[in-house]
């Protein structure tokens, strides 16, 4: 589901895979709001690409053109800068995990920071999904111009494997060199799977975490991402993933950790 | 506009509305959202001797009318709390409270000595009462005697008013009030959370990494208001009122009971922004029923009704 919502004052353009907290003013919402990305921001308006999940998400899905919602954000970090260059960009989205690339994918092609746009040919998007019923709104990330690669499961749609089958699959025929960038965003289990892959290939990789939120502000303690003591971030054991994230780069923390 | 400006002991709050430790961030994370000028206090996470990682995912779950959390005191300690977060929380325009935490009494005394000599620091509140520690024993401090020994040991290093965090999972928490205020506080915050728990069956799974958390939000309200009540029957010194407040209508609720000033904490997640509005709220409802100060409404349950209503 696309919900579509005009805040009070506009925004300006905002990084691709910053979210924010949503909930319905009313009892039908859970009390506690839940972290949604961007997916697309048309003019003043934000867009968010929505699975439902639980009653949070149920109730996002039942509200009615014209309803107020409570909107928190924009919060998080957000995709690094994508630049152009030798080492394309490969974008893995599994199921709802894709929304933060449609804004990614339009902004590398403007030119991210003021800098040089990312041609077409060096950003590929693997989208995997069960079945071509879970590859959501496809059909706007395929009309933005660059590779989009269909997996499912079940061979429903495209090729059949998952994303990172797919991956292996691309640089088997060529199409891909061997050195590629990697940024993922999906169920905890393809992200530990392409954190691993990145490490023992020596590619550069970040990770789109979708962690549990109480608050979305970094004031309830409730979403920890385990670092590596010789990461990036430093030397305390957990990295908040509402404010330090949720986007992580993989040498910066440790999916496999017990946190 | 009515007035709404409380003392609480000694110190002097704008107005009642104070955050609740361990939901609003160490220092001024929601200083924009919520800001301090608009509090009567912030209220420190609970700060530790030494450095605390916290426990394990999952670490916070909504139930159908509350919040679970196993929070775990995660928490970098002391000297990392005194050379980055109280520098910075020193320059808020409203009182500072540190809550400290510790599994002995020796660590109480020692958390208040060493912040005995930071002048940013209005006032110590101790948390006796945190679940998520020691693997879900009964918490340090639920025992009248404990309680009042910490207490009286700390009082002997500190000048600071000192606010004593009560458990409400004890049989009768107006033996602990009572048990604080021997022991030399100066008042007594009522209540940190409810032991609970949530289970999913089809899985067999907890849905707390450590099976039982610290139970809050609009749930618990009125077993926090009643644990509030009793303690503002048992004590002279004042009470700050904390449970499942999320509206102007229950703050004045709290007061009404007995308390002196009120906590905000799981509304806040909600809400970030809530604490900031409150006071505006809570001056219109007083407006509103012709009432000039806020501490007209303190303990207010057996006076006659004033001729206004
Ligand atoms: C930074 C971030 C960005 C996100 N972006 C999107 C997005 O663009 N679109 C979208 O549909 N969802 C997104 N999510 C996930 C979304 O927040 C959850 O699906 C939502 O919170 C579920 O709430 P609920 O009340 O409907 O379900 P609940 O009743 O809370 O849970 C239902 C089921 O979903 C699982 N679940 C709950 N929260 C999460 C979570 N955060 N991640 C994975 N599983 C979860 C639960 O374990 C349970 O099995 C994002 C999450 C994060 C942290
Ligand atoms: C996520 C979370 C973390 C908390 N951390 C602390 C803490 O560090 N120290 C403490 O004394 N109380 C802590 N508490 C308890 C609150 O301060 C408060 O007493 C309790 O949540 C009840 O109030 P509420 O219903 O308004 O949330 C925490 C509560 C929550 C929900
Ligand atoms: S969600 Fe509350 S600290 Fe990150």
């Amino acid at each position: 589901m696309i919900l579509a919502v005009r805040p009070p004052a506009a925004f300006p353009p905002l990084r691709a895979a910053r979210f924010f907290m949503l909930r319905r003013l009313d009892s039908l919402s859970p009390e506690i709001p839940r972290p949604f990305s961007l997916y697309r921001q048309v003019g003043d308006e934000l867009q968010f690409l929505i699975k439902v999940m639980g009653r949070g998400t149920r109730a996002l899905a039942a509200t009615q053109p014209g309803e107020s919602l409570r909107l928190i954000g924009p919060l998080g970090n957000g995709w690094p800068t994508l630049t152009p260059g030798s080492v394309p960009w490969v974008m893995l989205g599994g199921g709802i995990g894709s929304a933060p690339f449609f804004e990614l994918i339009r902004q590398a092609r403007a030119g991210m920071d003021g800098g040089a746009p990312v041609p077409a040919d060096q950003l590929t998007f693997l989208y995997g999904g069960a079945h071509a019923g879970f590859l959501y709104d496809i059909e706007a990330f395929e009309a933005l111009g660059v590779r989009v690669v269909a997996c499912t499961d079940d061979g429903s749609r495209g090729f059949r494997g998952n994303v990172l089958q797919a991956l292996e699959a691309e640089w088997d025929a060529g199409r891909l060199p061997r050195e590629v960038r990697l940024l993922a965003c999906g169920p905890e289990r393809m992200l530990e799977a392409t954190g691993k892959l990145a490490a023992a290939r020596g590619l550069e990789c970040w990770l789109s975490l979708e962690s549990l939120m109480g608050c979305g502000v970094g004031i309830c303690n409730g979403c920890p991402v385990a670092t590596r003591p010789d990461g990036p971030l430093g030397a305390w054991t957990n990295a908040k993933c509402c404010v330090e994230g949720p986007v992580f780069e993989g040498r910066a923390i440790d999916l496999e950790a017990p946190v | 506009m009515a007035d709404l400006a409380v003392r609480l002991a000694s110190l002097e709050l704008r107005n009642p509305l104070l955050s609740a430790s361990g939901t609003f961030g160490h220092g001024l994370e929601m200083q924009y959202l919520s800001p301090p000028e608009r509090l009567g206090g912030l209220v420190s996470k609970t700060v530790s001797l030494l450095p605390r990682p916290g426990n394990k995912n999952p670490r916070i779950f909504e139930t159908e009318a509350g919040f679970l959390n196993s929070i775990g005191l995660e928490n970098r300690g002391i000297e990392s709390y005194l050379a980055s977060t109280l520098p910075e929380v020193a320059t808020a325009d409203c009182v500072i409270f540190t809550n400290i935490g510790g599994e002995r009494e020796a660590d109480f005394v020692e958390l208040a000595r060493i912040l005995d000599e930071r002048d940013e620091v209005d006032a110590l509140e101790l948390n006796l009462s945190c679940p998520n520690v020691q693997g879900g024993k009964l918490p340090f401090g639920t025992d009248p005697k404990t309680a009042e020994s910490v207490l009286r040991e700390v009082r002997k290093v500190t000048k600071k008013p000192l606010f004593a965090k009560l458990s409400p999972n004890v049989t009768r928490i107006s033996d602990m009030a009572r048990a604080v205020e021997a022991g030399g506080a100066d008042g007594v915050t009522a209540v940190n959370t409810l032991l609970g728990m949530a289970v999913d069956w089809r899985k067999r799974a907890w849905r707390l990494a450590t099976k039982q958390g610290g139970y809050s939000g609009v749930g618990i309200k009125p077993v926090a208001l009643r644990c509030a009540w009793e303690c503002a029957q048992a004590v002279d010194i004042p009470v700050i009122g904390c449970g499942g407040i999320r509206s102007a209508e229950d703050v004045l609720e709290y007061l009404a009971v007995g308390c002196t000033a009120v906590q905000v904490g799981t509304a806040s997640f909600s809400d970030p922004a809530l604490l900031g509005r409150l006071a505006g709220e809570v001056s219109e409802l007083l407006d509103a029923a012709g009432i000039d100060s806020v501490c007209e409404l303190i303990d207010c349950m057996e006076r006659p009704l004033p001729a206004s209503v």
